[in-house]
């Protein structure tokens, strides 16, 4: 069963989860924690860095499966680090699918007037936060008064906040800048912020979260600030649902994840397929009408097996950034121009090639192929729309077979051959009908 | 333009198996060695086990004509210190002694200009440097000896040898430029034992694998010599007299020149001709670009009822060189049948433009990819006026006219081509595989600057010198007359040793 992580708040606790947690019912695994120094642990003194350790240490003592992380406030900093994580190839971290922030802090560091902060960290000048001083923070951070016993549940989190985890957040963490770690960030996102939030306010997520995922949309959700799990619990656990289902459902296997977070496989090998495994950055050089017949021709060529859209626009993606494969036809154009001949010619001939039925398109495809159309006045010739179609034929099974979710469709482990260490692993077993331990995947589940 | 004087005896564009043995040896007798990279420098744990990913090919477009394209890309050259040996697989025969005379046994080709002795001596040097893994007994050469027992055989290897068996061809483990045991590599440290991983092609992690920043290179820097990386030579300079006085090359946006008393170009059977044919340079015979060459790399695949996977292992582990010059052969030349083991996307890539499938058929024979198999050959290739390279009219990053090639099979290659059908098939058949195939496929990039002795014939002499420009050598598989049936790299690793030392005998 898929894993979903919650990351609370400075000054919460895993409680802060439980209305969203029931409102998610069987989407997965949850699994809320206390930060270290907050809630039923103990206190604390942990750097970002610390911190995302901590996190990576929660994460792989747990059997892998496919996961997704809700970082709220603090708790989103921590989220999207661990996401650059995963995405460089951390085995602790693999398997990742989705995140879901909530008015989160930001890699870079966090919008906050100093007058504020000061006061904040003044809070335990007597030894703990006072019962006036937690009140005042939750009610500052929420858009109306929250309901008892919620509030005074918030309340008490707040003051048995540890003080070395409260101050080193306010004093350092908050202010550390991660940006160019998180970098860009590939994972689909889901930015949601409190319509009446302050400094981490919907101006704030656009410019410090956004930036740092290419796959990512912000969601306003009224009648809340900045305590949006507790504030407005059911509309949060609408949109976890939503954006984290259809990750879930194009998640590697569970066993192909396992061996993939092994010490079988590089980092760099990991970190590529982790790539790769995420949905392609958007291609410009394809036309939506090119788009959806380049998709048409993908359910042609590998009826059934390839997802026709993620897969066109990884060639439409790869169109665009120029790297080919090294070499073309010296009787076609280049391959951006080939392409979009190609497409459009194919379109033609078929007076509209992704209308028709496959039986149809099959067989615009095999007149092409034995050199038997007619493109009158059209962008590519006959010979040419041959060239293409061997062309179109390769680079979608290249770009099939190099998914990672096709390796396990056909059981291929050879991406697991030698990890990090001084010795790497490879076969002890290459004759027919053998087979190692750690390759039977069915079994490891 | 950097203002200090930069200036070497001997200056080497290229890194891979035709500039690196030389650097060494040169390096060896006090020469000063500037090589020249175009990529750049990997350690072995760079590598990365993915056949995307992986970031040793030479991906500049090249544009290929003819009715027979042959495949560039990861197909081919290399880049990165090491050249094509960063991927290369690693399988090396010796070069045959009848198709170093092809010509004068068969009235076709080419002979080459170098006695086939000599040239064993080299590669004998050669192998004892590197480390061949290989069986003990050669069957086609009896005398012959390898240092490292063979590595391990994979599914499509036991296939091939019951096949063979039961047809009554003999094939035995194949000679492998990798080490099957730990193995202390002078100037650069311990080269670990193949542990069996497949990834020969998208560069050895654990440098079992022989490649030239692992073996050739340290020794050449620890005599002196300098391997500059992501250098791309763009120019080649010449004084008053004509003769090569320096090279120009990009590094990281900065145009710096390089002087020197002689200049290597062993870029490749691709770059090297590109290069003097943009630069204009050592063609007053006409022949640079002519007579390309690729191997017929026909392949025969078959469903298996076993388990294959046969990503595992060593690639190329099982070899027969029975079809070297077959009884009922109807070609000249010949060609060496190898086990394969092709990793999913290259064999999916190949399978969908070389078989003509797609839909359902295309489908159903990828998800078999653990029980396919396959065998494939190296066959000789006769020299052509029909096959060159040309420059195209587009230009590269660097403004340098992009290579057009222009490859068909002759009746030699075709009648090669259908021979090693008939026989793969026979072998597949008796191994037990089902739903045969063949795919069409060339390999490797070979002539285009060939040597010889008559200058109007050829660009370079035995010795790899430029008929025109006396301080201006080529070594690599551009200079081949022929192509020989064996895969290169050996052969050219072999020349490349041997032109070190016609240059240093002619130094006084």
């Amino acid at each position: 069963m898929a894993q979903l992580y919650f990351l609370h708040a400075l000054g919460a606790s895993a409680r802060e989860w439980d209305e969203v947690i029931t409102g998610l019912g069987d989407l997965g695994d949850c699994v809320a924690l206390d930060l270290p120094g907050f809630g039923d642990s103990a206190d604390a003194d942990l750097d970002v860095v610390g911190l995302v350790d901590w996190f990576a240490a929660q994460v792989s003592a747990r059997e892998r499966q496919s996961w997704a992380v809700i970082g709220h406030s603090m708790g989103g900093k921590i989220a999207t680090l661990a996401a650059a994580r995963a995405r460089d190839g951390d085995p602790d971290f693999a398997g990742l699918a989705a995140v879901v922030l909530l008015a989160a802090s930001p890699p870079a560091p966090e919008p906050m007037a100093e007058e504020r902060r000061a006061d904040m960290i003044g809070w335990f000048a007597d030894g703990r936060i006072g019962a006036d001083e937690a009140a005042s923070f939750v009610d500052a951070n929420t858009a109306h008064r929250l309901p008892e016993p919620l509030r005074a549940q918030a309340i008490a989190d707040v003051e048995r906040s540890g003080r070395r985890a409260w101050t080193g957040w306010l004093e350092r963490d908050s202010r550390e800048d991660w940006q160019a770690a998180a970098g860009t960030l590939s994972v689909p996102a889901l930015i949601v912020v409190g319509g009446e939030d302050g400094d981490l306010g919907e101006d704030a997520q656009r410019r410090l979260n956004l930036p740092h995922y290419r796959d990512a949309r912000v969601e306003v959700v009224a009648g809340a600030a900045h305590l949006l799990p507790y504030e407005q619990p059911a509309a949060v656990a609408a949109l976890i649902r939503d954006h984290v289902t259809p990750a879930f459902a194009r998640a590697l296997p569970a066993p192909f994840l396992a061996l993939l977070a092994s010490d079988r496989v590089s980092r760099r090998t990991r970190a590529v397929m982790t790539e790769r495994h995420a949905a392609p950055p958007a291609g410009k050089m394809l036309s939506s009408q090119q788009r959806a017949v380049l998709a048409a021709l993908v359910e042609t060529v590998l009826p059934g097996a390839a997802d026709p859209v993620d897969l066109a626009a990884r060639i439409d993606a790869m169109l665009s950034s120029g790297v080919g494969d090294g070499w073309r036809s010296a009787d076609l154009p280049a391959d951006a121009e080939a392409w979009a001949s190609g497409l459009d010619t194919l379109d033609r001939l078929a007076d509209g090639f992704a209308e028709r039925t496959p039986a149809d398109r099959d067989q615009f495809l095999r007149v092409i192929d034995d050199g038997s159309c007619r493109p009158d006045g059209a962008a590519s010739d006959t010979g040419q729309m041959r060239l293409w179609f061997a062309e179109a034929r390769a680079e979608i099974a290249r770009q099939w077979m190099a998914l990672p979710a096709t390796m396990a469709r056909i059981g291929y482990d050879g991406f697991a051959v030698g990890g990090d260490g001084p010795h790497k692993q490879g076969y002890r077993l290459t004759a027919a009908d053998t087979i190692e331990d750690w390759q039977r995947l069915e079994a490891r589940a | 333009m950097s203002a200090a004087a930069d200036t070497a005896d001997v200056v080497i564009v290229g890194s891979g198996a035709g500039g690196a043995p030389l650097a060494a040896r040169l390096a060896e007798a006090g020469v000063s060695v500037v090589v020249l990279e175009a990529g750049r420098a990997f350690r072995p744990d760079d590598h990365v086990a993915d056949e995307l990913a992986a970031d040793i090919y030479w991906m500049e477009e090249r544009l290929s004509g003819g009715a027979d394209p042959t495949a560039f890309g990861a197909n081919n050259s290399g880049m990165g210190v090491g050249g094509s040996t960063l991927h290369w697989g690693a399988f090396c025969p010796r070069p045959d002694a009848r198709d170093l005379r092809l010509r004068s046994e068969s009235g076709q080709g080419e002979d080459w200009p170098i006695a086939h002795d000599e040239l064993i001596g080299y590669v004998d040097a050669v192998e004892r440097f590197i480390g061949v893994s290989g069986p003990a007994r050669y069957p086609w050469d009896a005398g012959r000896r390898y240092e490292l027992p063979p590595v391990a055989r994979n599914a499509p290897a036991d296939a091939m040898a019951r096949g063979c068996a039961a047809l009554g061809i003999a094939a035995t483990d194949a000679p492998a430029a990798l080490v099957s045991r730990d193995r202390a590599q002078p100037h650069w440290g311990e080269r670990q034992a193949c542990i069996n991983c497949g990834t020969c092609h998208q560069g050895c992690r654990t440098a079992a694998k022989a490649t030239t920043d692992t073996s050739w290179l340290p020794l050449a820097v620890a005599h002196g010599a300098e391997v500059r990386a992501e250098c791309r030579v763009v120019d080649i300079e010449r004084g008053g007299s004509g003769r090569v006085s320096g090279v120009v090359y990009v590094r990281r946006g900065e145009r710096r020149r390089l002087a020197c008393r002689a200049l290597f170009l062993c870029a490749g059977g691709v770059e090297t001709p590109r290069l003097l044919l943009n630069l204009d340079l050592a063609n007053s015979s006409g022949q640079v670009g002519r007579n390309f060459m690729a191997h017929v790399a026909t392949q025969v695949w078959g469903r298996f009822d076993a388990d294959m996977r046969m990503n595992r292992g060593y690639p190329s582990s099982l070899i027969t060189e029975d079809m070297m010059r077959a009884a009922d052969a109807d070609h000249a030349g010949g060609y060496l049948i190898q086990s394969l083991g092709v990793m999913p996307v290259t064999l999916a890539t190949n399978l969908a433009r070389g078989t003509g499938l797609w839909g359902q058929a295309l489908v159903d024979l990828l998800d078999d990819y653990n029980r396919l198999g396959g065998i494939g050959i190296n066959g000789d290739c006769l020299p052509s006026d029909d096959n060159r390279l040309t420059l195209a009219d587009e230009t590269d990053a660097y403004g340098l006219r992009k290579a057009r090639i222009d490859f068909s099979y002759g009746p030699n290659e075709r009648a090669i081509d259908a021979h090693a059908r008939k026989t793969m098939t026979a072998i597949w058949e008796a191994a037990g595989a089902r739903d045969i195939f063949a795919v069409d496929r060339s390999a490797h990039t070979i002539g285009t600057c060939r040597m010889g002795s008559d200058g109007d014939r050829a660009v370079v002499d035995a010795d790899g010198r430029s008929f025109d420009i006396d301080n201006l050598f080529i070594c690599d598989n551009s200079v081949f007359p022929s192509a020989l049936a064996a895969n290169p790299a050996l052969t050219i690793m072999a020349l490349s040793l041997r032109t070190a030392d016609r240059l240093l005998a002619t130094r006084g």
